[in-house]
């Protein structure tokens, strides 16, 4: 009895605390809720009678196209190398994940370079094919070739969850579906997809997310979405007040598809870890093989090696122009703000969603999905938000100069970055049985005991992740840096846009192939991370 | 656990130790070309004030200047558009510059009549077309870009951009909004696809034949002819620079401006006073035609040798207020009238 007495009472203070740290970071969105009541005057009506409803078409349409090429990009490479065994597999499975440590906007603007009328393809068709050169002379900035464009730079999020869902499906379904007299395909279809489905929408929410934010790439295709209306009434029209409400729709609107997104996987609620063995990679026949190559080496191929040689290739020819220092410092900077940043919302995170499992609280369960709306708004309106938040506390703020921080910039990152962090953290948990924590009570931990003793340790692995994950988003970070930033402050990221804004696209190079070498190292440490996750034990 | 936490907190207390001088003037700018780090260096070795850069979007600029009200900590907003600076001064969030030495650095034409901001250089935004199929007669104004013999010819980006919104806003300011309805119906009915890419982009159609004219600003030409790439090189020389509206009762090309406002609650105001005026001095003025191909807003320096070679032209003296007095009305133009 006095034993659980202590625990409740230390348990509310931790939910207590927890509510305090979910108030600081729901608060600039408050601040934007609350500026939506002080609109004056709307153009909301305006824009729906003429622009809205064809951006808002553009978007479902450029969201399906790059769904569709994420799922095929993402789960047939995914199926081959978790179930069977080939040369070059190992390959394969190591670079599949590299086309994320490339920013989708550059991805964007390396595709329109390579494929525009002065790009390598054309010059060479020209100079060598005369004649048919023609054909390939077409206007390449279509609404179509973008969403393949970020499909490829998009795809390791369901590549990552179906690689990982498809090696832990155990061997007792396999010997099922064998039983049943199912083909490989039929298996396929009927077994291991189904299974999978929650890890695939996971990913897949994670593409529709990143589509919705876009914003560089979707603006230089001449392609309007529903993010560039967001941007067309503050920026144009210099109406914030419709920025707002058409950011609180979107906010609304990603918030029914995550309700969704848990409406399905509720239903097909799945434990990995019941089911006994791994099974054996198989031989593949010599017919499928040539299938297997093309399957796994178009994503990779278009999704990382040409972009990284095209981009290489510009570095090249603007070598003498690097101002090495400079470029150091920038590499500094970057590396430094999403070091700072990724540890602090794993902390967060952690802490949020320990405090949900030990107490069971409603309370912290509501909290915990709270808080990653902030990745349900673009960069640059959740900068909006931390600045007329930091106009509310006017005088509080610039007494310690709170605006033009560090502490604001990093605010906003784990803000917008919440979610990224909170996922693979949370997907660990969940695997671990709740008696874990009716165990450790028992035995009389504290909280902060079983902190360390039991979650910290069991869910080493998953921390990382999360690490890893957040820190490659924050390098790739643009809109909230460019709005909050300090004097003088400029990352890789920032860098790289100025110059290709301005159409300098070669100078830009070399800040952009510096985001995608650092990356690259992180993720190649993930694919180990999560290799060992996998592959433990083979029966 | 704690080894992380302490060290996290060594890390935030060291990054954020901002050193405060007075020796300094704190800068918004929309402009981040590298020929700006230059003037800033050349600055500071010459008085020994430093130049602090905040680099964003104009609107986001604003938005800050706004916000953080007496508080703020910025001296000047640079932007490359007369509109911005329209819009920040009608926000109030600009006061007078009164230096003699800027006054009589700068040419009268592009002067704020107000006198809240200053023009620093200027571009125009001309018509380009193909040395293959279009010769220099056929061209005329802006307005004649509406002509049916350019069907499916013409190219330019999107109504977003705000060289666009400004050539619109000019347009209403010139001729009046039935007219510049009229004039955009005419346009998009004359693209040669819809509007998409940059300024450079639209360059490279004409050389690819996907369009013979295309509306773009002075300068990128500039970057096209001495790009790295051959290809590049030779799509820059595939077209020719045209000014339009130079007849003799046309009122010349619409030009705008990069230019600088001196910020309302300006805590460095005299040295920021100072970088004005070195800017617009003949050896600031050099630096930035040595560097880009922009035109000098100080009448004594002549543009680099690539602009030069571009010929003379009249520019249109409208008042530079205006493009931002009608940028509302030209933004909803685009809209009503279709122009992405």
């Amino acid at each position: 009895m006095e034993i659980k007495g202590i625990f409740k009472l230390e348990n509310k203070s931790w939910v207590l605390g927890s509510v305090i740290v979910a108030i600081l970071v729901l608060l600039p969105i408050l601040f934007l809720i609350r500026g939506l009541l002080k609109i004056e005057e709307s153009d909301l009506l305006y824009l729906l009678n003429t622009i809205l409803l064809e951006y808002t078409l553009n978007t479902f349409y450029l969201i399906f196209i790059t769904s569709l090429f994420s799922l095929f990009f993402g789960i047939l490479p995914a199926w081959y190398i978790s179930k069977y065994k080939f040369a070059g597999r190992s390959f394969f499975d190591i670079t599949l994940y590299l086309p994320l440590a490339i920013p989708s906007y550059i991805m964007a603007f390396t595709y329109s370079d390579i494929l525009s009328f002065t790009g390598p393809i054309q010059s060479f068709l020209r100079t060598h094919f005369n004649s048919i050169s023609n054909i390939f002379n077409k206007d390449y900035l279509q609404i179509e070739v973008l969403g393949v464009v970020l499909a490829l730079a998009l795809y390791p999020y369901i590549y990552s969850a179906s690689r990982i869902s498809f090696s832990l499906i155990g061997v007792n379904y396999v010997n099922l579906s064998k039983n049943l007299g199912l083909s490989k395909t039929k298996s396929f279809f009927k077994i291991f997809l189904p299974l999978s489905k929650p890890a695939i929408l996971s990913g897949l929410f994670l593409v529709i997310m990143e589509v919705l934010n876009e914003y560089g790439a979707v603006k230089y295709f001449g392609i309007n979405t529903y993010t560039s209306g967001i941007f067309r009434a503050w920026f144009s029209m210099n109406n914030i007040g419709t920025a707002i409400q058409l950011s609180i729709i979107l906010l609304i609107v990603v918030l029914s598809l995550l309700y969704l997104e848990k409406l399905i996987n509720a239903k097909s609620k799945f434990n990995y870890s019941i089911n006994s063995k791994r099974q054996n990679l198989r031989n593949l026949k010599k017919k499928k093989l040539f299938l297997v190559y093309i399957v796994c080496s178009i994503p990779v191929f278009f999704g990382f090696f040409i972009p990284l040689g095209f981009i290489i290739n510009n570095v090249i020819l603007t070598y003498f122009k690097i101002d090495f220092n400079q470029l150091f410092e920038l590499v500094s900077n970057s590396i430094k703000v999403s070091t700072i940043a990724s540890i602090l919302i794993i902390i967060i995170a952690l802490l949020f969603l320990f405090i949900e499992k030990i107490t069971k609280s409603k309370i912290n369960h509501v909290i915990s999905q709270l808080i990653s709306l902030g990745y349900a708004l673009p960069g640059a309106v959740i900068g909006l938000s931390l600045i007329l938040m930091a106009t509310s506390f006017n005088d509080i703020f610039s007494s310690l100069s709170i605006m033009g921080s560090f502490y604001l910039l990093i605010y906003a990152y784990v803000i917008r970055f919440l979610a990224v962090g909170k996922s693979p953290i949370k997907s660990s948990l969940d695997k671990h049985p709740d008696s874990y924590t009716d165990t450790a009570k028992n035995l009389g931990l504290s909280p902060i005991m079983q902190l360390k003793e039991i979650y910290l340790p069991i869910n080493k692995f998953a921390l990382i992740t999360a690490f890893i994950v957040t820190f490659i988003d924050l390098m790739k970070e643009l809109p909230i840096t460019l709005i909050l930033r300090p004097f003088n402050f400029d990352t890789l990221g920032t860098q790289t846009y100025e110059y290709a804004i301005e159409e300098m696209i070669p100078l830009s190079s070399i800040y952009s192939l510096s985001i995608i070498i650092i990356s690259s190292v992180m993720l190649l440490f993930l694919k180990n991370i999560i290799n060992k996750q996998i592959n433990v034990p083979r029966g | 656990m704690k080894k992380i936490f302490y060290s996290l907190l060594v890390c935030l207390l060291v990054s954020c130790n901002s050193e405060k001088k007075s020796d300094e003037v704190n800068l918004y700018s929309q402009r981040h070309y590298s020929v700006d780090k230059l003037q800033y260096e050349n600055f500071e070795k010459l008085t020994g004030i430093k130049v602090n850069v905040i680099k964003a979007n104009a609107d986001e600029l604003i938005e800050r200047l706004k916000n953080e009200g007496e508080n703020s900590p910025a001296d000047l907003f640079v932007t490359v558009d007369a509109g911005k600076l329209y819009k920040a001064n009608d926000m109030g969030l600009l006061q007078k510059i009164s230096s003699d030495v800027i006054n009589s650095n700068v040419s009268e034409k592009l002067k704020d009549k107000n006198g809240f901001w200053i023009p620093i250089t200027y571009r125009a935004r001309v018509l380009v077309y193909s040395n293959e199929r279009v010769t220099k007669d056929e061209l005329s104004t802006y307005e004649d870009l509406v002509d049916k013999k350019w069907k499916g010819r013409i190219l330019v980006r999107s109504s977003s951009n705000a060289y666009n919104q400004a050539l619109m806003s000019s347009i209403v300011a010139n001729n009046g909004a039935e007219a510049s309805i009229e004039w955009s119906k005419g346009m998009v009915n004359n693209f040669a696809r819809d509007p998409k890419g940059s300024d450079r982009d639209q360059v490279k159609a004409i050389a690819a034949g996907q369009g013979d004219i295309a509306v773009v600003n002075s300068y990128y030409i500039g970057l096209l002819l001495t790009s790295e790439k051959k290809e590049e090189l030779n799509a820059g020389k595939a077209v020719t620079v045209f000014f339009p509206n130079q007849g003799e009762n046309q009122r010349g090309s619409h030009i705008n401006i990069s230019g600088i406002g001196l910020a309302k609650n300006s805590p460095n105001k005299q040295n920021a006073i100072k970088l004005m005026e070195y800017l617009t001095s003949e050896a600031g003025q050099k630096t930035y035609v040595n560097n880009s191909y922009e035109y000098p807003a100080n009448p004594s320096v002549s543009p680099s040798e690539i602009v030069k070679s571009w010929g003379e032209f009249k520019i249109d003296e409208l008042d530079l207020n205006m493009l931002g007095e009608y940028r509302d009305q030209a933004i909803r133009i685009f809209d009503e009238t279709g122009w992405k």
